[in-house]
C-alpha cells in the first residue's frame, strides 16, 4: 500500500464511517435484523394461532343431518352451527360470515351403526384465516366421529382394528429438530447476504463519486498531487470494506441469533450454530462477491451527474441484486459445477449449501474464481469509467451516453 | 512560474479556450476577466490538471501540467468557487489530509497547520466538523487546504464568489501577501473593483481567446472607457 493511497483510504473511510445512513446500513439493519425477524415471526406465529384457536366462529350446517352428526360429538369450544340452506351457506362463506359449510347426506349420523358410508362435504376458503381454523374444528369433530364409527364396526364384527388398516404408514423426520435451524438460514441467508452486499454498497458507491461531484469536494481531491486512479482506488475499497462489513454483520448476527435458537412455537425452536469452516468458507466467497458487486455499484454510480440521478441509475442495478437469492430460494436449483459458474447466483447458491453443509470443494472453488473474475472485469470497467475525463469530472446523463462518451475516446 | 502557450480545450465542436498564451511570474498577480463562459475556468482547470488540454502547453512551477501531473499539481495552491470540504471530516482533518497527500511529512505538517489556524483564524473551530461551519470560516478553511503544502503557484477560480465583505478581505489580504512572498498568483472573478486593487496584469478572455492583456490603467486606455467595468463590457461585447 503507497503511502498516497493509504493517507486516501483513511479519509474516506473517516468520512464514510462518520455517515449516519452508511452506519446504519452496515451496523444497525443487520443487528436489529435478524432479532427482530425472527422474534416478530415467532410471536406473531404464535399469537396468531392461539387468537384463532379462541375466535367464535360459525360452522354452517345445510341440513338438519349434517347438524345431527356433528352434534354427536361436543361442539368445539367457540364455536356455533349454524342452519343455513346450501347457496345461503355458501354465500355467508364469500362474505366471511360463516368458516365453514358442512354437507351430509340423509342418515349421516346412524352411519356407524348402520353401516355404509357417508360422504361429508366441508366447504371452506383460504382466503381467510378463520375458515382454515373451522376447517381444522370441524375436521377435528368428524375425525373423533370417524374413529367412533370403526371402533363400533369392528367391535360388532369381532374383527381386530388392524383389519381396518392393512398398512399403517409412519414418516418420521429423524433430525427435524437439527434440521429447522439450518432449513430457515439455508432459504433466509442466500437472499439476505446478496442484498447486503449490494445495500451496503449502494450508499457509499453514490456518495464518494456522484455525491462528492454535488458537494465539489471530487474536484478538491483531484488537484491533489495524486493520480486519479490511487484516488478512485482508496474509493473503491471504502465501498467493498462497508459493503463486505455489512454482509459480515448479517453472518455474524444471523449466527448469534441461531445459536441463542428461536421459538417457532411451544413445541418447536430452530437452532444452527456454524463451524470455524463453514464460517471461512462463506468469507472466502463473500469478500470477492463484495469487491465485484462495489464496483459494478460504483461503476454505475460514477456515471451520474448528481447523487439523485445515481440513486435512479442503481434502481435497476439494486432490484436486480434480489434474483440470486430469490433463485437459490427455488427447490432443486444447488450448487453444482454449472451453477458455481454463474456470478452472484453461485454465492446465494454457495451459502445455502454451506449452510446446509453439502458444499464439495470443487463447486466452492469454482464459485470464488468466478466471483473473482467477474471483480476483476468490474473494476477495469470502473477504472475505464474513471480514466475519462469528462466522466470523471462530470459523469453521464444515463447509459447511453456514458456509452457514447466512453466510444469516444 | 506559470506558462501558457497556444492553450487550447475543445469539447466536441465547443473551443472553450482557444490559443491561449500567457505568462505569470513570481510576485506577480494577475487577472483573469471575462463573461460567463469566455474559457476563464477551463482554462484554469486545465492549469489544474483536472481537464487535459487539446493542443499547447502548459507548466506550473516549470512542470508541464501533462507530462509530470504531480509535480506540477504539487507547485500549485488551487482553490475552486465552491468551497469543497469534506462536510464530516475538521479542518484538522481536511488540512492534515491534504498535506501528507501533498508529500509534506508529518512534523512539519503540524507546525504548517498550527500556523496556518493562527493565520486564517481557524483556532476557534479547528476541531469542528466542516459541516458546522459558516460560510465565512469554510472558506479560511478553504484556502488554508488550498495552501498547506506551500505552493509556488496560487490558482484561484472565482474565490470572493458569495462571499461577504468580511470573508472577501481575508482572500484578497492572502492575495497580497502571496505577491510579497514571491507567489505567482492568477484567479478569475467578476468583481472589478478586487481586480482593479490586487492586479499587477489582467487578461480579458472572450470566447475562449485572449483579447486583451495589461495593467488596469493600460486598458482603460486601449479601450477608450472610463473604469474597467465599462472596459469588461466593451470586450465583452466584442470591442478590441
Amino acid at each position: 500500500m503507497n503511502d498516497a493511497f493509504g493517507i486516501l483510504l483513511k479519509k474516506e473511510l473517516t468520512d464514510a464511517l462518520r455517515d449516519k445512513k452508511t452506519l446504519l446500513v452496515m451496523i444497525v439493519v443487520p443487528i436489529l435484523l435478524y432479532p427482530l425477524l425472527m422474534t416478530v415471526i415467532g410471536v406473531a406465529m404464535s399469537l396468531g394461532k392461539s387468537r384463532l384457536e379462541r375466535e367464535p366462529l360459525v360452522v354452517a350446517v345445510t341440513s338438519d343431518d349434517a347438524r345431527a352428526l356433528l352434534e354427536t360429538e361436543p361442539v368445539p369450544p367457540f364455536t356455533t352451527y349454524a342452519r343455513l340452506d346450501g347457496a345461503q351457506a355458501v354465500q355467508r362463506l364469500r362474505e366471511r360470515k360463516v368458516a365453514a359449510v358442512v354437507e351430509a347426506p340423509q342418515g349421516a349420523a346412524q352411519v356407524s351403526t348402520q353401516g355404509g358410508q357417508a360422504l361429508v362435504t366441508v366447504r371452506y376458503t383460504k382466503r381467510f384465516d378463520a375458515s382454515l381454523e373451522g376447517l381444522e374444528r370441524v375436521r377435528r369433530v368428524l375425525k373423533t366421529l370417524e374413529e367412533k364409527a370403526l371402533k363400533t364396526r369392528l367391535a360388532k364384527a369381532e374383527l381386530p382394528r388392524d383389519f381396518a388398516e392393512p398398512l399403517k404408514t409412519e414418516a418420521l423426520d429423524v433430525d427435524f429438530q437439527e434440521d429447522l435451524g439450518p432449513f430457515i438460514a439455508s432459504r433466509l441467508l442466500p437472499l439476505v447476504l446478496v442484498l447486503m452486499l449490494f445495500m451496503g454498497s449502494l450508499y457509499p458507491a453514490i456518495d464518494v463519486i456522484a455525491g462528492e461531484r454535488e458537494r465539489g469536494t471530487l474536484e478538491t481531491l483531484l488537484v491533489a498531487p495524486v493520480n486519479p486512479q490511487t484516488v478512485m482506488f482508496a474509493k473503491y475499497f471504502t465501498v467493498v470494506v462497508v459493503s463486505s462489513a455489512a454482509a459480515l454483520a448479517n453472518i455474524a448476527v444471523m449466527g448469534l441469533t441461531f445459536g441463542i435458537g428461536f421459538r417457532l412455537d411451544a413445541s418447536v425452536s430452530a437452532k444452527l450454530t456454524f463451524t470455524a469452516a463453514q464460517m471461512g468458507v462463506m468469507f472466502a466467497c463473500l469478500i470477492p462477491a463484495a469487491f465485484a458487486v462495489s464496483a459494478v455499484s460504483m461503476g454505475v454510480a460514477s456515471l451520474a451527474k448528481s447523487f439523485k440521478e445515481a440513486q435512479s441509475m442503481l434502481t435497476p442495478v439494486s432490484t436486480l441484486a434480489s434474483l440470486p437469492g430469490i433463485v437459490a430460494l427455488m427447490p432443486g436449483v444447488e450448487l453444482n459445477t454449472t451453477t458455481a459458474a454463474i456470478p452472484l447466483v453461485n454465492v446465494a447458491l454457495l451459502i445455502k449449501a454451506v449452510v446446509l453443509n453439502t458444499a464439495r470443494p470443487l463447486d466452492v472453488a469454482i464459485c470464488i474464481a468466478s466471483v473473482a473474475v467477474l471483480a476483476v472485469l468490474a473494476m477495469r470497467v470502473l477504472s475505464k469509467v474513471f480514466a475519462h475525463e469528462s466522466l470523471r469530472l462530470t459523469g453521464a446523463s444515463g447509459f447511453g451516453e456514458a456509452l457514447r462518451t466512453l466510444r469516444q475516446r | 512560474m506559470i506558462r501558457v502557450e497556444g492553450l487550447s480545450k475543445h469539447f466536441g465542436s465547443l473551443r472553450a479556450v482557444d490559443g491561449v498564451s500567457f505568462a505569470v511570474q513570481p510576485g506577480e498577480v494577475v487577472g483573469l476577466l471575462g463573461a460567463n463562459g469566455a474559457g476563464k475556468t477551463t482554462t484554469l482547470r486545465v492549469l489544474a490538471g483536472l481537464l487535459a488540454p487539446t493542443a499547447g502547453f502548459a507548466a506550473i512551477g516549470g512542470h508541464d501540467v501533462v507530462k509530470a501531473p504531480l509535480h506540477a499539481r504539487r507547485a500549485l495552491g488551487f482553490l475552486t468557487a465552491s468551497t469543497g470540504l469534506y462536510e464530516r471530516l475538521t479542518p484538522r482533518e481536511m488540512l492534515t489530509t491534504f498535506g501528507r497527500l501533498a508529500g509534506m511529512d508529518k512534523k512539519k505538517l503540524s507546525e504548517r497547520v498550527k500556523s496556518l489556524a493562527h493565520t486564517l483564524d481557524l483556532t476557534d473551530f479547528i476541531d469542528r466538523r466542516c459541516g458546522t461551519l459558516s460560510q465565512g470560516q469554510r472558506q479560511r478553511v478553504s484556502i488554508a487546504r488550498a495552501i498547506v503544502h506551500e505552493p509556488s503557484v496560487y490558482v484561484l477560480d472565482e474565490p470572493t464568489a458569495n462571499l461577504d465583505p468580511v470573508a472577501s478581505s481575508v482572500i484578497l489580504e492572502l492575495v497580497t501577501q502571496a505577491a510579497r512572498q514571491g507567489k505567482a498568483v492568477v484567479f478569475s472573478t467578476h468583481r472589478m473593483d478586487e481586480a482593479e486593487f490586487l492586479c499587477t496584469r489582467i487578461l480579458f478572455m472572450r470566447q475562449g481567446q485572449l483579447v486583451a492583456e495589461g495593467s488596469a490603467q493600460e486598458l482603460l486606455l486601449k479601450s477608450g472607457q472610463r473604469s474597467l467595468t465599462a472596459s469588461f463590457l466593451h470586450y465583452a461585447k466584442g470591442g478590441t
